[in-house]
């Protein structure tokens, strides 16, 4: 259960104060998979950041399992992004030396998992999501968009996180890629029953979630 | 995969620039560890030197310095002063005078002659002279010249060169071992002396014989042998035997006075010189020496360091600057790592490993090039330091070591012949070479490594200042 309370954050500017998440309030359930959609500059990749614990807000709660992360120390925070979130990044980030199979595995490296545990899981995961056995041993260079989407999302769930946090996951992909990848996220959302919180400005995606929301201003509102 | 696996192979993730950044720590290290070998083996030369040296003062009366005739000479009495000096453990004195041989042509020097009807004795030096190295620079050639020019006559042999001393066991610091026969006493007041083999040998004389000196009879003794080219052409008698024959009683021409640690040197040296006065004696430790020929390598030596200090700055700066490179140019891919859940830790020491790997890799280059230039970087820096000193003295007529042959008080006009035998003291110093022991590569290593994680230290604080919103920001 993810529920946010009076969120807010603002940032300090040459032209004043600009509030780009104004006391936003809403409640997800488990295996919940929702879009937030939203022009550019609308605050929604500031909302992602707060519910990813990689800011911190000005006011309110975010309360994962009854677990507020606004008041979490930095070494909770680590421990939050590695156990309880997983990112999934418009421009897939995976890291270029390290294989399919490898960039799938550092989650779980940081989180402490051994070796041969992380291995098996991340192999597990990336057939999950569709890649053989060679595309996993190949570097995100030898891999196309979609393919590289699919690892990121493997790495997403890699420490079985409650709460998956995807910005623009379609954003650099093809529309056909882009459905396939936006229906493989709303699978494992039943499926790993994870709550999914996917950031577009593609409403198509929004067609295919549970619930949407529209952020304005700052302003979050349930379509 | 790990931290340290993953920073390792993150060093190889840019062939080109890996390669480029491995040659040019590469030469640094090299250059560092070529600088510390050369101050290590510098060092060990300057200690050489002045464990050769010893600690002995030489005392000769002022105005003496073994190129020129001197009217005083110490006396017996004025040295017991300096036998009573604290840390002075021995004062080997000792009487010299020249010798002729009888009917034996003198050169003339100027007009003037140097013949003494009194010094004169039967024996005949065996010291040859090559009359085609006449003319000799006093810069430094091999051969014998005479001061202020002059000719030599057919007939002449070299001077044979008398001394009387106390302590018959060395001559002016040069040990004599004894071959044949026995050692005099320094104190007895018989007609023995002691004679070199190469003496005996041209005079056809052994343990027992006779020759003549003063026109007195003496009975060989004892023969020795020196490493001192000089020690060969010299009778040596008791100190009071000289000073009877040549009539100079309680006079003394030069002095060596043992100290009891090369610490106390100097300022015993100071004690000396004031207790004597400066009007009475030259007093010169050989410290002074030592110094003289050290001053070069105390020039490399710090030539060395200097230089030693740049290349590891060099080195630093290097993996500063490359590691800086390194962290602005992921800060995306440590933003996604920091978000993902990588600690700060974790992701500085795969950075840090990235940097160590870099520099083992430049420091075994940097071993190499180290280990194979140490020794001629080394000789080449000696060498100009050693050839600059020896231009800058050898036009004073200085050199090496010589053989002096001086009349020692009195006279008329000055002859010395003197066979300069190079710069031996140089030339020894010049023979250097490096040593990369084991400890010394270990400490090399180690030295890497450690400029690694210092130059690491400010690309972590970038590392720990990346946020990792900023991925989300630049998407």
């Amino acid at each position: 259960m993810l529920k946010v309370t009076n969120l807010t954050k603002q940032f300090s500017s040459g032209g004043g104060p600009v509030v780009a998440v104004n006391k936003v309030n809403f409640k997800l359930p488990d295996g919940c998979f929702a879009s937030i959609i939203g022009r550019s500059g609308s605050g929604k990749t500031t909302l992602l950041s707060l519910l990813g614990a990689l800011e911190k807000p000005n006011d309110g709660r975010i309360e994962v399992d009854n677990q507020d992360v606004a008041k979490l120390s930095d070494h909770a925070q680590i421990k939050y992004r590695c156990n309880t979130i997983g990112f999934i990044f418009q421009g897939y980030n995976l890291v270029p030396n390290l294989t399919a199979v490898e960039n799938v595995m550092l989650p779980m490296e940081f989180a402490g998992l051994a070796k041969d545990m992380r291995t098996k899981r991340a192999k597990e995961l990336l057939e999950q999501v569709g890649l053989t056995v060679d595309e996993m041993e190949r570097k995100p260079g030898k891999l196309s968009g979609g393919q590289q989407q699919r690892v990121a999302i493997a790495r997403a769930l890699a420490n079985k996180p409650k709460l998956i946090l995807a910005d623009e996951p379609t954003g650099n992909l093809d529309s056909q890629t882009g459905d396939m990848i936006v229906k493989l996220l709303h699978g494992l959302a039943k499926s790993e029953d994870t709550t999914i919180i996917a950031v577009t400005h593609d409403l198509s995606i929004s067609k295919l979630t549970d619930k949407t929301f529209k952020i304005d201003d700052g302003v979050l509102k349930e379509v | 995969m790990n931290v340290v696996s993953r920073g390792i192979r993150n060093a190889f993730r840019n062939t080109i620039r890996t390669a480029s950044i491995v040659i040019i720590l590469g030469i640094s290290i090299g250059l560092s560890l070529t600088m510390l070998l050369a101050r290590q083996a510098v060092q060990l030369k300057i200690a050489d030197v002045q464990s050769s040296i010893g600690n002995t003062i030489n005392i000769s009366p002022a105005g003496f310095s073994g190129f020129s005739s001197v009217n005083n000479s110490l006396t017996t009495s004025e040295l017991t002063k300096v036998s009573s000096l604290p840390h002075v453990t021995n004062v080997a004195e000792s009487l010299t005078d020249r010798m002729t041989t009888i009917g034996s042509s003198t050169p003339s020097f100027g007009g003037q002659s140097t013949s003494s009807s009194t010094a004169q004795t039967s024996l005949t030096s065996p010291v040859t002279i090559n009359t085609n190295s006449f003319g000799g620079s006093a810069g430094g050639g091999r051969g014998f010249f005479i001061s202020g020019g002059g000719t030599l006559p057919t007939n002449f042999t070299p001077p044979i060169s008398i001394t009387g001393t106390n302590d018959p066991t060395s001559i002016n610091g040069t040990t004599l071992t004894i071959t044949s026969g026995a050692a005099l006493s320094g104190t007895s007041n018989t007609n023995e002396a002691m004679i070199s083999k190469s003496m005996a040998s041209k005079n056809n004389l052994s343990v027992g014989s006779t020759f003549t000196a003063y026109s007195t009879a003496m009975t060989v003794s004892g023969i020795f042998t020196s490493s001192n080219e000089a020690a060969a052409g010299t009778v040596v008698v008791s100190l009071p035997t000289e000073q009877r024959l040549s009539g100079q009683t309680g006079d003394v021409t030069s002095a060596v006075a043992t100290v009891d640690s090369l610490t106390n040197l100097s300022s015993v040296t100071a004690t000396i010189k004031s207790t004597l006065g400066s009007s009475t004696a030259d007093v010169t430790s050989s410290q002074t020496a030592a110094n003289a020929t050290i001053a070069p390598l105390n020039s490399v030596k710090n030539i060395s360091l200097f230089s030693l200090i740049g290349a590891v700055v060099a080195g630093a700066i290097i993996i500063l600057l490359v590691m800086i490179m390194i962290v602005r140019e992921r800060r995306r891919e440590i933003g996604v790592l920091k978000a993902i859940g990588g600690s700060n830790v974790k992701i500085i020491l795969q950075f840090i490993t990235e940097a160590i790997t870099l520099t083992i890799l430049g420091a075994v280059i940097g071993l190499i090039i180290g280990v194979i230039g140490g020794t001629p970087v080394t000789k080449l820096l000696v060498d100009n330091s050693t050839n600059t000193t020896t231009s800058s003295t050898s036009q004073f007529g200085g050199g090496g070591p010589s053989l002096n042959i001086t009349r020692g008080r009195g006279g008329g006009g000055s002859f010395f012949a003197t066979r300069l035998g190079g710069n031996n003291i140089v030339s020894g110093v010049k023979d250097i070479k490096t040593a990369a022991g084991w400890s010394l590569l270990v400490y090399g290593f180690g030295s890497a490594i450690l400029i690694a994680v210092l130059g690491s230290t400010f690309a972590a604080g970038l590392i720990a200042k990346v946020r990792p919103a900023e991925v989300l920001r630049t998407e």
